[in-house]
């Protein structure tokens, strides 16, 4: 049916025989020689502490300490969307874990050693360590200045308060519509913090040279973001987006933990005080954890009215996130979801609150799924319920409700096209729904489930994409993008695009990791965009290339350019059979016409893509009257679940998820990214589970205790279904697919042990303990403990959405 | 990593000079390193700041696995991995292949050695219940000469022990006799975790039971109320295992920690006990499946 010859098949990972051989090389690999520095910072051991006074005599007098940083030296604000984050900070550290110096040595050893020499005289502060201490009346402010702060335009703090940004979206009548609903079912849903856990944990290595240039190796997802961020962060030591270049080798895992800046800017801060000299930073597992972002916890409300067919009429859905000390990217994640909190169904009449908020906290920002993994747990929880309580099938009733192409969202714009319809069907098919089973062994069950998913990219109106790409003598090429290679496939999935324009194998296709200075611009690796935004600017970059191919050599041989096409690595005529001229014979050094003389010269081409129709401009009360998102990737997921009735056990019999990626440009990788996504997002549903002491200090910053799933733990079977309604303005019809395998496991697991043992968990994670403790009646909260797991004090349904103080 | 504590590296080559490194004053004290897999991890973090380390791994009369006086004998260097592969251990002692082949992860277990696990004696120790069964013997040699400390009296406290200060284990004994028994272990997951409990059961021929719990208090504890109730009784029925499981939740002293809550140690245990006693009934007899498996998530109550 298709015509593509390349997009669609499995292409052989460009990158793989570099990282299965160790040949790849990640920023702690790079050899600098034995003039490299090393960087240990000295951390805040209070959430919330008035720096007195930072003495550091007596580190910089241990042996082989060459300088001791502190905020003194850089007193300077960063941040994305909004400027409060502290390279140091300055009157007050904000969370346990904050750097408030930094040790420079000639070994990591002497900089720890040191490190533990510099005295910090600190005066605490009364904390705020959960959501309900940080919007109660006369709440301690954790931003003073929030008001002065440098934003996006579609953030609206609330100067004076612990309110980092409230996104409101208002669609129809809520209030008619519950007087009008058959049904209406309110609770309450919570789903903790949880961490990244890359394998690499952050790094960076920085040399301000001595002419002045700052040079970053950074494990980064966002090269690009970085140096803008930087650029305006360091602006008073001089330097501009000219002076500044970021070098991103190979990444070992992102996840969004990698996106933005984060502690890339104290290596660039320490690379200025050291000039001529590189200096390198690199996180512990622990400070991975404490000291990156973390992905935000939430308490949501959902009140749900429904017709008894199942028809959702309304929906009033209440989020407070917990974005610890710094909101600069967290807050975006909370637009996004008061935008989106709808999920993948068509309802009239909506009210969403999104309220990101302040504590003394790790700082938050983005990770996999973007805030959608959370609400769909509430959301797709709360929807089996009320299917149940009405007596209707779970799955008719998503079928009922689904969100179809043209559809008005929530925030006034149309729906893309995306069929949610059929990937139910074939989820529901897959995994025998309606078919009750029986477990093997008398002490255990088994459960099935079905949910949905959808999501969109949460970037700036103006988040754009280029590529450059030329040939080499030899017919092979040079395709240089920014976008990151965070293991999802991006430099194999640029090259075939590249590769189906011009018939040049994925393999003479050479795609590098990104550097500023010699690679086109990309705004961010996020938000599952990259393959439909930086593929749109390598088929441009391709199609340009094509062009000049064409145009040489109806010029060169006095060729009709219609008459001209490629194929295998070509320039072939419609008209002449036997014409075939290699690329390789001309592409740099032009085709000799019978005088002698030239014709053509280096062929080259670039692209670039900006979503042009989209703007983030709503009206901040309602949300009505942008285009913020550029389209929603739609998708369901359902499992069979094998539920130990004693101790609790959960057994991942079978997934089956189907995802409509528009155009499957790579199969291998979607299913990659499918087993991938559903492995992560059965981490968070299950095992995942981080602590916090009640001053605020993270108990499980380690693998120990912050569990991640092993190969053991993968489910038994995992059934990829890729579903391909074009999306039109993606290259060759590809829309993005990344984060959202992952968005369906949290409910899926809570519906299917609500299915198997007729017990329902709406406090995440859902750890076997908790399925346990349930069955035999006996409540989590009372059992669990004073450490933290949660944003909130007392129990999830005691929990006042009141905004109190903040109003 | 980087390791801030400055400490001596020294490597022994014998016992006595081992011994004598360990005697040897030294600021922030000595202390013995077989596997390091808990030592290195508690230099790093700062839990640990000795000021020599004392290398007994190259010591071979601390090596081995061998019958030795009608006894199963190992050498304290002996890994886990060792244990897990070694047909002595699992013709004689099988109830420990079952714990170490739970113990840690395949690359831990092999330099982690039982004896530094006893040593370190965490409240989640995965041969501490096992070693408690078989009644093992602790070999302990000191510069005034050796001798043997039974389990039940090696571990005091969370990381506390019966070894003498300046003292060394040799090697751990566990005595010949016929019998059957199963060793199960409540984990987060399946992958690489320290035990939220764990229950080893010990049965002979005449239906003498020893059972034993890690991870329900500051020790691995053996089961007394549990053991009695079963004396004598070579296959329980459906209604002692019931009451053995119930009288073990009452008897275990767990506390609330991020890895569980006391509750569901409790439970746990019972439900533990309650699949490893019928595994342990068919095991006596011959039958049942061989030593190493995942007793709780195999099994059924």
């Amino acid at each position: 049916m298709s015509k593509n010859k390349v997009v669609g098949k499995s292409a052989v990972r460009v990158d793989g025989l570099d990282k299965v051989t160790g040949a790849a090389r990640y920023v702690d690999d790079l050899d600098f020689g034995p003039g490299l520095l090393h960087a240990v910072v000295v951390t805040s051991p209070h959430a919330h502490a008035r720096i007195v006074k930072i003495d550091t005599a007596a580190a910089e007098k241990m042996p082989g300490v060459v300088r001791v940083v502190t905020g003194k030296q850089c007193p300077y604000k960063f941040g994305l969307y909004m400027q409060d984050r502290f390279i140091f900070p300055q009157d007050r550290v904000r969370f346990v874990g904050e750097q408030v110096a930094a040790v420079i040595a000639e070994s990591p050893e002497a900089a720890l050693r040191a490190a533990k020499c510099v005295e910090v005289d600190y005066a605490p502060l009364p904390a705020v360590l959960s959501l309900d201490d940080a919007l109660k009346k006369n709440a301690v402010v954790i931003h003073p200045d929030l008001g002065n702060y440098e934003r996006v335009p579609w953030f609206f703090p609330r100067a004076g308060t612990n309110i980092a940004h409230w996104r409101k979206t208002r669609k129809g009548n809520v209030d008619q519509a519950f007087d009008e609903a058959d049904y209406i079912l309110e609770d309450t849903y919570t789903v903790p913090r949880y961490a990244h856990c890359p394998l690499e944990t952050h790094a960076v290595t920085g040399l301000f040279d001595l002419a002045g240039r700052l040079t970053l190796w950074a494990s980064s997802q966002s090269p690009y973001a970085q140096r803008g961020v930087m650029a305006v962060a360091l602006k008073p030591f001089g330097l501009s987006h000219q002076d500044i270049r970021i070098i991103t080798p190979y990444v070992g895992g992102g996840f969004g933990g990698k996106a933005g800046v984060s502690m890339e800017i104290i290596g660039a801060v320490l690379a200025i005080a050291m000039k001529g000299r590189p200096v390198k930073l690199h996180w512990t597992r622990e400070q991975e954890f404490m000291n990156t972002s973390q992905r935000q916890g939430v308490v949501a409300r959902i009140k749900m009215g429904v017709k008894k067919n199942g028809k959702i009429v309304a929906l009033d859905h209440t989020l407070h996130w917990d974005a610890g000390a710094s909101a600069e990217y967290g807050a975006n994640v909370v637009n996004a979801v008061g935008l989106s909190a709808t999920g993948p169904y068509s309802i009239p009449n909506v009210k969403i609150d999104s309220v990101c908020v302040y504590t003394n906290m790790p700082p938050c920002g983005a990770y996999r799924g973007f805030g959608y993994s959370e609400f769909h747990f509430g959301l797709e929880s709360h929807i089996t319920r009320i299917a149940q309580a009405l007596g209707i099938d779970p799955v008719k009733m998503r079928t009922l409700n689904a969100i179809r192409e043209g559809d008005t969202l929530a925030y006034g714009a149309k729906m893309n096209p995306g069929d949610l319809c059929k990937a139910i069907d074939r989820v529901a098919k897959e995994i025998g729904w309606g078919k009750k089973e029986k477990a093997a062994k008398a002490h255990k069950a088994i459960g099935k489930s079905l949910a949905c998913f959808w999501k969109a990219p949460a970037m700036p109106p103006n988040a754009s994409s280029a590529a450059y790409l030329k040939f080499n003598e030899d017919g092979s090429m040079n395709l240089a993008v920014s976008g990151m290679e965070i293991g999802q496939g991006f430099l194999t999935v640029m090259a075939q695009v590249a590769s189906e324009v011009l018939s040049v194998p994925v393999n003479k296709i050479r795609v590098e990791t990104p550097d500023t200075d010699r690679n086109a611009y990309e705004w961010q690796t996020v938000g599952s965009h990259v393959t439909w935004s930086c593929g749109n600017a390598v088929r441009s970059a391709a199609e340009e290339v094509k062009t000049k191919l064409i145009a040489t050599v109806a010029r060169a041989k006095k060729m009709k350019v219609a008459d001209l096409y490629l194929a295998a690595e070509c320039v072939k005529s419609r008209k002449d059979a036997a014409f075939a001229l290699p690329f390789r014979d001309f592409v740099i050094d032009g085709i000799m016409r019978p005088d002698g003389r030239y014709v053509g010269g280096p062929i080259h081409g670039t692209g670039m893509f900006m979503p042009e129709f989209t703007s983030a401009l709503g009206d901040p009360e309602t949300s009505q009257g942008g285009h913020p998102n550029v389209h929603y990737t739609v998708g369901a997921a359902g499992l069979v679940l094998e539920v130990d009735k004693e101790t609790g056990k959960l057994t991942v019999l079978k997934v089956a998820l189907a995802v409509d990626v528009g155009q499957v440009i790579n199969p291998d990788l979607v299913k990659g990214q499918v087993v991938g996504g559903i492995l992560q997002g059965l981490a968070t549903a299950m095992y995942e589970d981080i602590r916090f002491a009640a001053d605020g200090r993270l108990l499980n910053p380690n693998f120990t205790d912050y569990k991640i799933p092993t190969t053991l733990d993968c489910p038994l079977e995992i059934v990829p279904i890729m579903l391909e309604t074009p999306q039109p303005d993606g290259p060759f019809g590809a829309r993005g697919v990344g984060e959202h395998t992952m968005i369906a496991a949290a409910p899926n697991i809570a519906d299917a042990i609500a299915d198997a043992v007729d017990v329902r968990l709406k406090t995440m994670p859902l750890t076997a303990e908790k399925v346990a403790l349930a069955m035999r009646g006996i409540e989590y909260e009372d059992v669990k403990g004073d450490n933290l797991g949660f944003c909130f004090r007392g129990r999830p349904c005691d929990y006042c959405f009141d905004v109190g103080g903040a109003s | 990593m980087s390791i801030a504590c400055e400490f001596d590296y020294a490597k022994a080559v014998s016992l006595k000079d081992a011994l004598r490194l360990l005697a040897r004053r030294v600021s922030g004290g000595a202390v013995p390193l077989a596997g390091g897999t808990d030592l290195v991890a508690w230099l790093r973090d700062g839990t640990a700041a000795p000021g020599r380390l004392v290398d007994i791994k190259g010591i071979k009369a601390l090596c081995g696995i061998r019958l030795k006086a009608g006894q199963l004998w190992m050498g304290a260097n002996t890994p886990f991995a060792d244990i897990v592969e070694s047909p002595l251990v699992r013709k004689h002692a099988p109830i420990l292949v079952e714990a170490a082949g739970m113990a840690a992860s395949v690359g831990v277990r092999n330099r982690a050695t039982i004896a530094g696990n006893i040593c370190s004696a965490v409240p989640c120790c995965d041969s501490g219940p096992a070693l408690l069964v078989y009644g093992a013997r602790i070999h302990v040699a000191t510069s005034r000469g050796t001798k043997t400390i039974p389990a039940k009296r090696w571990f005091i406290g969370p990381r506390q022990t019966a070894l003498p200060k300046g003292g060394i284990v040799t090697g751990i004994s566990i005595p010949i006799a016929k019998h059957a028994g199963a060793f199960a272990k409540l984990k987060r997951y399946r992958g690489e975790d320290l035990a939220q409990a764990s229950v080893a059961v010990r049965v002979d021929p005449s239906g003498n039971w020893q059972v034993a719990y890690g991870s329900v208090a500051p020790t691995p504890i053996r089961g007394p109320q549990v053991e009695r109730v079963l004396k004598g009784v070579k296959k329980p029925d459906a209604a002692l295992v019931k009451k053995a499981a119930a009288l073990a939740e009452t008897e275990v002293a767990p506390i609330t920690d991020i890895r569980s809550s006391a509750v569901y140690r409790r439970m746990m245990v019972g439900v533990m006990l309650s699949r490893a006693i019928p595994l342990a009934v068919r095991r006596v007899s011959g039958r049942g499946p061989a030593y190493g498996i995942n007793v709780l998530e195999e099994e059924a109550s």
